[in-house]
């Protein structure tokens, strides 16, 4: 024990320590940053302009509505659109393809290839907990609410640091007068299983 | 892969490992950059993320129960029972469980390969050519089909193939007709009931079942409709089961008595049982009149006290039902065993049924007997057989190494493997073009017994197939080159189905093809309302039986008792979730054992995991010992299932393969005769602990010190 | 002494509380024949360890099923065979003693959890468990490079993987586990039977066990209503609680003897 106290007495051992305490703190840090920013989409899916649109949400991912996942729309979808608007695609008045906006150029090379675009999820949640949208949507919450306004937004970014206890603060704070509920809410075994 | 399918565009999916690495990598930033790989086209009725269902047939053993299958963005996860399906009611067995595991095994042959024989690795050839090669085999006119135990859509297209081509009739085979001796069973159902149908044993409303070495519990004919049948009884009526074996099975564990008879005097105890129950009945049954109560309590070693007692309960009982099982029947007086324990049968009506008619290919084709294998032997010896196609049916492990496959395999001068793992077989053909797993194909089923109803099940695939594999019925038709009238594997199906479309009893009906179609592959087959059973004819018992003691086979001391496995079977050995899944009765798991009864063990000097070698005429094997206190001291028993030589990394050099010590002699209706044969035990000083679930401590004072 | 900021262990089982969900295994009928294991193991990504592993006990199967020899040849029988898995007490044994309240009791659903993000591994609730169903993951056997296969770039593929279910965490190395009374399917049913705007009834649920029993012999259901199969099965006279004097409250109840009563 006291050898151990003698070697703390020493300098360069107290330098290591704090070097390697600051790394590891580091080290998470970089490692929580990591999962808040977001990650390189295939195609700079400007959310805006089809919000704008007056396109629903859960037009492009339906699952919300009903299941866990809300789901990530395939080419087929975006092509139901693009593949007939007038500005590029009428056929009796065909724009070449090199002279459609970039990002359009990609969607048109993917559904050409017949390739599925990989979108990459912005919203994640480790492995251990379950989330399910439905309830959420079903008690009268908007997709807002925690993806921020995403009329304002081109590709999607993290509005919301999705943490437990963000999760819970609203669980409990919407569960206040109903102790059945919030029992049931704030129980492990709902997302942990 | 068949027009129709391609046409699918909802299985067309990319990347199915992708989700898995997202399960994998667990929580942190590594999820970020995992790319979920979504659909190109996805169909109109599913979501991202939600799981569709769909019904097929299991294939891990020939009794025909319907599956649903969960499938989840791609990615099949879970078999469960399919509910409509009469064999199985959707109730499943461990083998059926793990069907997935066959389906994602590692060691699946990925590619059409070709090899010099005995290699390991194969050379990847592509489809055209492997096409080629088939048609050059089939034009060739001398070849032989050699398929598995299910009476299957393939095997009813090799047969028209064969037709077309003048070639021999395919054959079906596999261990667990060996074991349980189909061929002597429907002889023996022959000579009583007048015809060789398949049987079916009402449980269900029985009173008391004598079962005469039925494995029904485990894997005897449609072990998961029997174990429902069993469930029954016991719930209606408390039927009263009384199992007769030398060894106790699992199923005789839970019989509510065992009576470990002498291997081979089984049909003895039969005769003897039913000439007692006639004359408690005042019955006049002259079949049974021929035999000597006494003499058989001493051949059989069951006191006759005790055969008197349960002649009381078989003659009080208003409905029982006697069960021929394997081991009886592959006797040298297999047949006459048969004959006697189906004869008890005749005391009341409504035990034993015959089965419906199968809805398609009406004629029920039995699989082969071993006799007719060394026939096929014979002919590959002679050289009769240029080209010999394999699938579903691993000979080089099933059967006996006496009846000597291996050596006839040699001089066939090509082997054409449709397995779907490198096994045993595979490795010695020339050619493998790997079939789809039974969960990524098309096709339909026949059910022999299990249902009252006349049943087909219906196989589809529930996803793209994983590798580069191709039906095996589209290989044939596209390499016979419009001899059949049948585009593809589809068409075929579709052909043999079309015949029902406007049958009247259907459980579901339809007016057109597509209609028809869409409801099959829905509720995973046809099958008709109602059960249609018949009750068989008064049975032939005017003659008496006479059932000789078989005669003994071997030098050694003990009696060989080979069951199957009841969670192996024949095929199962390379699934790993099934070799961790502890035998029901030793709880040993991973490996091979001989059973031995305790006091024997002591006798010899041996202790648990004691390695012993086990010598018959045919052959020696290694196996550690596990003292096992329910088998008759003058038998030992080895499970069969493990032991293979190849067959991926799970099942290789595991265990034993007790085949290899069974000799060549058929009995009169052509089935293996092993059971009357005798080996010895010698003592090495080797041991091999075996891994066990059960404490060692305890159990009859194992493990524990002595001193 | 007794520091106050440390939470009193919760799960006190109230007289006359049921439970909420319950399991009636019918002894007379299984037939041992594995399925629930298989069936279990299949639906809850557990994995398998090997024959080395297995033969030190460390299997990872949620459920076993015991047999037990009694008497001497010819005289030799089994006892029944006997499924066991977590018992989902009422008052678990393995709950107080969790350091890190990775085994808590789940209010609402009266279950015992296992919350594997919690888990520390310090095997305090194995030990205590006179069940002996906790099972520990003592290495990241699922992902053994000897169950892989190389891609054509050297990367590892583990073909198996792909029948892991999404609804279940796959557990890592150093984490305890047992049987959850398959609450991924508890809960589907719950969010289903809430879209359609009624309580879940008898039947909604069945976990993999019950679902592939050949013979019927797993019932499971709801223990807090009176009417449904499970209740009553419970409150029959064949039922017996394993190890009830401990006072851990099974919801697991056993039913012992002949369905009719004529076997001891």
């Amino acid at each position: 024990m006291e050898r151990i106290l003698n070697l703390l007495k020493k300098p360069a051992i107290q330098y290591s320590l704090v070097i390697a305490f600051l790394a590891l703190v580091g080290g998470a840090g970089w490692a929580f940053y990591q999962t808040q920013v977001p990650p390189p989409q295939p195609i700079q899916f400007p959310h805006n302009i089809h919000v704008g649109l007056q396109i629903q949400c859960l037009y492009c991912h339906p699952g919300a509505q009903r299941q866990a996942s809300a789901g990530l729309p395939t080419e087929q979808k975006c092509w139901a659109c693009h593949g007939q608007l007038k500005k590029y695609s009428d056929p009796a008045n065909p724009v070449p393809l090199e002279k459609w906006p970039p990002e359009l150029q990609k969607l048109a090379g993917y559904v050409q290839r017949g390739e599925a675009i990989k979108w990459v999820p912005v919203y994640i949640v480790p492995d251990f907990v379950h989330f399910n949208h439905r309830p959420h949507i079903a008690a009268g919450l908007n997709c807002e609410k925690c993806h921020g306004d995403m009329s304002k937004k081109t590709v999607a970014t993290i509005e919301q640091t999705v943490n437990m206890g963000w999760c819970l603060a609203c669980h409990q704070a919407r569960t206040a007068n109903d102790p059945v509920k919030r029992t049931k809410l704030i129980e492990c075994g709902t997302c942990h299983y | 892969m068949t027009d129709n399918f391609s046409r699918r565009d909802f299985l067309k999916l990319a990347g199915l490992g992708a989700a898995t690495a997202t399960i994998l990598t667990g929580c942190g930033p590594a999820s970020r950059y995992v790319v979920r790989e979504p659909y190109t086209k996805m169909p109109e009725y599913t979501y991202n993320g939600q799981s569709t269902f769909y019904a097929t047939t299991c294939r891990e053993c020939a009794a025909a129960c319907g599956l649903v299958i969960r499938t989840h963005q791609g990615r099949a996860i879970k078999a469960e029972g399919n509910p409509y399906n009469p064999v199985n009611l959707g109730k499943t067995c461990a083998r059926g469980q793990a069907s997935l595991q066959g389906l994602y095994n590692p060691d699946r042959i990925q590619n059409p390969g070709q090899h010099k024989r005995g290699e390991k690795t194969f050379t990847d050839m592509d489809w055209d050519a492997a096409i080629g090669v088939v048609g050059k085999a089939l034009a060739g006119g001398d070849f032989a089909f050699l398929l598995g135990t299910a009476p299957d859509h393939l095997f009813d297209l090799a047969g028209e193939l064969s037709k077309a081509y003048a070639a021999a009739a395919p054959l079906r085979f596999s261990a667990l007709a060996v074991f349980e001796a189909r061929a002597t069973l429907g002889e023996a159902a022959r000579a009583i009931f007048g015809k060789p149908d398949n049987l079916f044993f009402d449980l269900s409303n029985a009173d008391l079942v004598f079962s005469f070495g039925a494995n029904f519990l485990e894997t005897w004919l449609s072990p998961v409709a029997y174990t429902r049948e069993f469930a029954n009884m016991r719930r209606a009526k408390r039927g009263y089961l009384v199992q007769f074996e030398p060894r106790m099975s699992q199923t005789a564990a839970k019989a509510d008595e065992w009576i470990p008879v002498r291997p081979g005097t089984e049909g003895l105890v039969a005769l003897a049982l039913g000439k007692l129950a006639a004359e408690i009945k005042g019955k006049v049954l002259p079949a049974f009149n021929g035999v000597d109560v006494a003499a058989v309590a001493e051949a059989s070693g069951v006191e006759q006290a005790t055969l008197e007692r349960l002649a009381q309960l078989f003659a009080a009982a208003e409905r029982p039902v006697a069960l021929p099982g394997g081991a009886p029947l592959a006797q040298s007086n297999g047949l006459e065993a048969g004959k006697a324990i189906l004869a008890l049968n005749a005391f009341t009506s409504g035990g034993v049924y015959l089965t419906a008619p199968a809805a398609v290919n009406d004629a029920y084709h039995r699989p082969a007997s071993l006799k007719e294998m060394a026939a096929l032997i014979e002919r590959m010896n002679a050289g009769k057989i240029k080209t010999l196609f394999v699938h579903g049916v691993n000979p080089l492990f099933e059967l006996p190494r006496a009846l000597g496959f291996r050596e006839a395999l040699e001089k066939v001068p090509t082997v054409i493997s449709f397995a779907s793992f490198p096994d045993e077989t595979a490795l010695a053909a020339d050619y493998v073009f790997p079939d789809h797993t039974g969960l990524e194909s098309w096709g339909y089923q026949r059910a022999a017994t299990g249902a009252g109803q006349t049943l087909i099940s219906g196989a589809q695939p529930v996803i793209a197939p994983f590798y580069n594999t191709r039906a095996t019925a589209d290989v044939l038709l596209a390499a016979s080159a419009g001899k059949l009238p049948y585009a593809d594997e589809v068409a075929f199906v579709q052909a043999q189905v079309t015949g029902l479309i406007g049958a009247a009893d259907g459980f579901f009906g339809a007016g057109d093809l597509p209609s028809f179609w869409a409801q099959f592959q829905q509720f995973g087959g046809w099958w008709t309302n109602d059960a249609k059973l018949s009750v068989p004819e008064t049975p032939l018992l005017d003659k008496a039986l006479q059932v000789e003691a078989p005669p003994v086979q071997g030098e050694g001391e003990f009696y060989l008792h080979v069951f199957p496995s009841p969670i192996l079977a024949e095929a199962g050995a390379n699934k790993p979730w099934l070799q961790e899944i502890p035998d029901p009765m030793t709880t040993v798991m991973w490996n091979s054992w001989l059973e031995m009864n305790p006091v024997t063990a002591d006798e010899l000097g041996l202790l648990d995991d004691d390695v012993v070698q086990v010598i018959s005429p045919f052959g020696m094997l290694e196996v550690s010992v596990y003292r096992y206190p329910a088998i008759r001291p003058d038998t030992v028993a080895i499970p069969f299932g493990q032991g293979h030589t190849a067959y991926g990394r799970y099942a290789e050099g595991r265990g034993v393969n007790p085949a290899d010590l069974l000799g060549g002699d058929f009995n009169s209706a052509g089935d293996l005769a092993f059971s009357g044969l005798k080996v010895q035990i010698k003592k090495t000083d080797k041991k091999q602990t075996l891994s066990r679930l059960e404490s060692k401590l305890g159990v009859y004072g194992i493990g524990e010190k002595k001193e | 002494m007794s520091s106050p900021k440390i939470p009193e262990f919760k799960a006190e089982w109230k007289e006359g509380e049921a439970g909420r969900w319950g399991l009636a295994i019918d002894m007379d009928l299984c037939t041992g024949c594995q399925a629930c294991v298989a069936a279990c193991s299949m639906e809850n990504n557990v994995p398998f360890v090997g024959e080395k592993e297995s033969g030190y006990g460390r299997q990872m199967a949620w459920m076993r099923v015991e047999r037990l020899w009694e008497g001497q040849y010819p005289e030799v029988k089994t006892t029944p065979f006997q499924p066991v898995m977590c018992q989902q007490c009422g008052s678990a044994p393995c709950e107080p003693v969790c350091p890190v309240f990775a085994t808590v009791h789940a209010e609402a659903e009266q279950l015992n959890l296992q919350v594997y993000n919690r888990c520390v591994g310090t095997r305090y609730c194995a030990n205590n468990c006179p069940y002996v169903v906790r099972v520990f993951n003592w290495a990241d056997f699922a992902i053994n490079p000897i169950h892989a296969n190389p891609d054509k770039d050297g990367k590892l593929v583990f073909p198996l993987h792909n029948q892991f279910n999404p609804d279940v965490t796959v557990r890592r190395r150093g984490v305890m586990e047992k049987c959850t009374f398959c609450i991924q399917r508890i809960h589907k049913a719950e969010d289903q039977a809430k879209s359609e705007n009624r309580e879940v009834v008898d039947g909604d649920v069945t976990p993999a066990c019950a679902q592939a029993c050949p013979a019927d012999a797993i019932i499971f259901g709801r223990l807090d209503d009176p009417q449904s199969r499970v209740s009553k099965l419970s409150q029959d006279k064949r039922a017996v609680h394993l190890l009830e004097e401990l006072g851990t409250q099974p919801r697991v109840s056993y039913l012992s003897g002949g369905s009719h009563g004529n076997l001891g």
